[in-house]
């Protein structure tokens, strides 16, 4: 008997798929030349240091081979993909500046209504630019710091900051993708934390990519002193056209002694996307990083923040949950040095995969030969919804000294027959008991999310239930 | 013939993953060996029902654990070549030994043994490798099973050889409906050591039981490459490492269950556990799930460490020394594991190499 199957429904990208009229005051050509990366220094007005680097990092970019592992990259053609796109508008600190359509979009995201409930700050980039910073006054007068990347880069009081820290954890030679980034990056966030200042309600950035054919490559760059609190949240979404868009951004994120970061990604790209993206920690003297990471778009990803446990009783925490439907090829996961005694690590993922997607759970750690004491947990549970689908486990460890505790626990499967039987013995529909197991699978990963963006994710894993399930 | 080279890129990882990590495959360097055809006699007498067979292997292109390249080295530089049969129906407990020798006379062998097991019947087949004490030898084998409708293969391989050895076991296994692949290799000797076992379990309900204990000390290598491919309905898997590392050793450790899509209602298990008594070892492990069927169930879980401190202060305080309670540790690790041989002169060689072996912990105290 043929048994008849959920259905699981994709997630509704209404809100995310209205495109906006491409109204650029300056985009340059299609491809990657050093006229075309010297046209965004001038467009730019980088310093000197900065149009050196952007040029070195296209020579390391011409010279490294595309991963010889991984989904395909075929249908991503560099020679078409318009690396700068700025938007017609200068930044702005009042949303009542922003011009009507960009504004709109970020109303339609509910950005500015969250700045207003629960965000200490907000930052929202449009294409290649950002187009609206704001931080409260009382945050601002912590001494935290929290702006555009070029307005950092061009302060002088911040500039020595930035310098010191831009691409020194996520060097240009680390792949390719980032050695692109290093060429053509625009946009993204800085942020400063000042020794022991807690912000205690997160700041955010969202990302929004609206030209077809088009990248985005924001950097973020968040410095946070020692014994200092913060929850940063990324946000990125872009409408679904038919040609590839690209997003090869770079997170950096320095944590000092004592220090903690929340670092929450909900990432809904568009299924046109390839979302390359490059984020690293490094996390000294019993600081703490913890990742939390929802992949539900993009057509291709290549995603694994990485957190490098240099200093002693440091920690890091990643929870992720991957969602791969129709088309979608998600190569998700984390990874983690352990590179000083008694450093923690925990990692716990979900992957969920329907509808002939592809979901790869794919992670390293390494434990260095002096980080004696360390401790690591990795937990994947990857559930299949078809036969149509498809769902890998790809982990590594490396251990290089004997006084570790290292455990690693992976499970595949589908929804269990035998829970639902006991669901449906309760007196619960069949179609409610899947979606009750469904959602309890993604429970523990939602509970990480802040609040707004749990009510997106459980939007995203919304159920449909049909007929009986054999 | 003298050869002189390095088996490149052998033990790959179905799906590769970051470069920067080398796990992907590994090169095994063969060195000086000349290989001339083996001098001796390593087959025990037959029992009966099992025959040496004419025939051809069933499946020529049946895969292997290390891949092709290393297949036609021993192909290429045979110098033992032995192939198996049981007739349909027989099931025989008495195994079959082949005991190898390294020493001047035969200081490289390469073995071709090819067992199949017709419908209902069962063969055990058991392998060793030792060397004369202090002797620098080659071996390299290529060992193929074939179970047909219900037939039962255990395959046992022993590698006691000695410290400055370079060794390598190619293994392909392929079952039919209902056979049972079932195979323990104990990886104990040897510089560097090498093993891959590819399994296709073709037919519904064919399985493969497959248990492994290894042992590193000095600055010696294992690498490992295990394959369970479910290709048949209601088919299953179950893969188990344990070992120990001591001094400068380090290995590696590759287990892939594969999940094809149609292989409805399969279960594939995999374990590890690898024990650490010295802080300049290197342990790694890369232990996939591919999935392309849902309706399956896969699991591995690993766990890496030292002795647990509660473990080891319970039995001291049941009067036993550190180094005593560590190599209880350890026996009770191999032991369920050795027990499983089915040949006392070779279960307890092993336990004594080991036990030998574990001297060298006294020095670390």
């Amino acid at each position: 008997m043929d048994k008849k199957k959920t259905a699981v429904q994709d997630i509704d990208r209404t809100v995310y798929d209205i495109k906006d009229k491409v109204d650029a005051s300056y985009q340059v050509e299609g491809g990657l030349t050093p006229k075309i990366v010297s046209e965004i220094s001038d467009q730019k007005d980088d310093p000197v240091w900065m149009r050196e680097f952007r040029q070195k990092s296209l020579a390391i970019y011409n010279k490294i081979p595309e991963p010889n592992w991984g989904p395909s990259l075929d249908g991503l053609d560099m020679s078409r993909i318009i690396t700068y796109i700025r938007p017609k508008t200068p930044m702005r600190g009042n949303w009542a500046q922003v011009p009507d359509d960009i504004k709109n979009t970020f109303e339609r995201l509910g950005i500015p209504e969250a700045e207003r409930k629960s965000l200490a700050g907000v930052g929202a980039q449009y294409d290649s630019e950002i187009v609206y910073h704001n931080v409260r006054e009382e945050v601002k007068r912590q001494g935290v710091v929290y702006t555009d990347m070029e307005s950092a880069i061009r302060d002088p009081k911040l500039a020595p900051m930035v310098r010191k820290h831009f691409m020194k954890l996520v060097p240009p030679t680390d792949h390719k993708f980032v050695a692109l980034h290093g060429a053509v990056w625009s946009g993204g966030s800085f942020v400063y934390v000042p020794p022991h200042v807690k912000v205690d309600i997160p700041l955010q950035s969202y990302f929004r990519l609206n030209a077809p054919g088009a990248g985005q490559f924001e950097h973020t760059l968040i410095i946070l002193g020692e014994g200092a609190d913060l929850h940063f949240i990324e946000g990125c979404s872009a409408p679904k056209y038919n040609v590839a868009n690209l997003h090869a951004g770079c997170v950096e994120l320095y944590v000092a002694k004592n220090a903690r970061l929340r670092y929450s990604t909900i990432e809904n790209w568009s299924k046109n996307m390839y979302n390359l993206n490059t984020k690293r920690a490094l996390v000294e003297e019993g600081g703490t990083v913890e990742w939390v990471s929802g992949s539900f778009g993009s057509h291709v990803s290549y995603l694994y923040p990485m957190s490098i446990l240099k200093g002693e009783n440091s920690r890091m925490e990643f929870t992720g949950i991957t969602f791969a439907g129709k088309g979608q090829n998600l190569d998700t996961g984390a990874k983690v040095v352990h590179a000083a005694p008694h450093t923690y690590s925990n990692i716990n993922t979900k992957s969920i995969s329907k509808d002939g997607g592809v979901c790869t759970y794919r992670s390293s750690v390494e434990i260095l030969p002096e980080a004696y004491g360390c401790r690591s947990n990795v937990n994947c549970e990857s559930l299949m919804l078809d036969d149509q689908s498809r769902s890998d486990t790809i982990p590594v460890m490396d251990i290089r000294n004997d006084d570790v505790d290292v455990g690693h626990e992976a499970k595949i499967g589908r929804i269990s027959d035998d829970a639902i039987f006991y669901l449906m013995s309760r007196g619960i529909s069949e179609a409610d008991a899947k979606a009750m197991i469904v959602t309890g699978f993604a429970e523990p990963i939602a509970k990480e999310l802040p609040v707004e963006y749990a009510v997106e994710m459980n939007n995203l894993i919304k159920l449909e239930m049909e007929g009986a399930i054999g | 013939m003298t050869m002189n080279f390095a088996l490149k890129n052998v033990n790959a990882l179905p799906t590769p993953t970051w470069n920067r990590l080398g796990i992907n495959d590994t090169n095994l360097e063969v060195g000086d060996a000349v290989f001339a055809p083996y001098s001796s006699n390593p087959l025990s007498a037959l029992p009966d029902g099992v025959s040496v067979s004419p025939l051809p292997f069933p499946k020529a292109d049946t895969e292997t654990g290390m891949g092709r390249d290393a297949a036609d080295f021993v192909l290429a530089n045979r110098t033992y070549g032995l192939s198996l049969r049981t007739e349909a129906g027989i099931r025989v407990a008495e195994p079959v030994k082949l005991e190898f020798r390294l020493d001047g006379e035969n200081p490289a062998l390469a073995d071709a043994v090819d067992i199949s097991a017709e419908e209902n019947s069962e063969i055990t087949v058991v392998m060793s490798y030792r060397s004369d004490a202090g002797f620098t030898g080659f071996h390299g084998g290529l060992t193929r099973l074939y179970a047909e409708k219900g037939a039962v293969i255990h395959l046992v391989q022993v590698q006691l050889l000695g410290e400055t050895c370079t060794h390598f076991d190619n293994v392909g296994a392929f079952a039919e409906e209902g056979g049972t692949i079932d195979i323990i290799q104990t990886e104990i000797g040897g510089k560097a050591a090498a093993s891959g076992v590819k399994t296709r379990l073709d037919g519904e309900k064919s399985s493969l039981i497959m248990d492994t204990i290894y042992f590193g000390d000095g600055n010696r290598s294992v690498d490992m490459n295990y394959v369970a491919e479910h290709i048949g309905r209601k088919t299953k898997s179950e893969i188990h490492v344990t070992g120990a590392l001591l001094d400068e050793s380090e290995k590696t450790f590759r287990g892939t269950i594969d999940f094809v899509r149609g292989s409805k209602r399969a279960v594939g298990h995999e374990s590890e556990y690898n024990l650490l008594f010295s802080p300049k070892v290197r342990n790694r492990t890369a232990p996939l799930i591919l999935c392309a069927e849902d309706d399956v169930e896969g699991q591995h879980a690993a766990s890496t460490g030292k002795i647990g401190e509660n473990t080891l202060f319970y039995l001291m305080s049941r009067g036993l020394s550190e180094l005593e309670a560590k190599k209880l540790m350890i026996e009770a690790q191999f032991r369920p594991v050795t027990d499983r041989i089915p040949d006392e002169s070779l279960r307890s060689a092993v336990m004594e190499t080991v036990q030998g072996r574990l001297s060298g912990l006294e020095s670390m105290e």
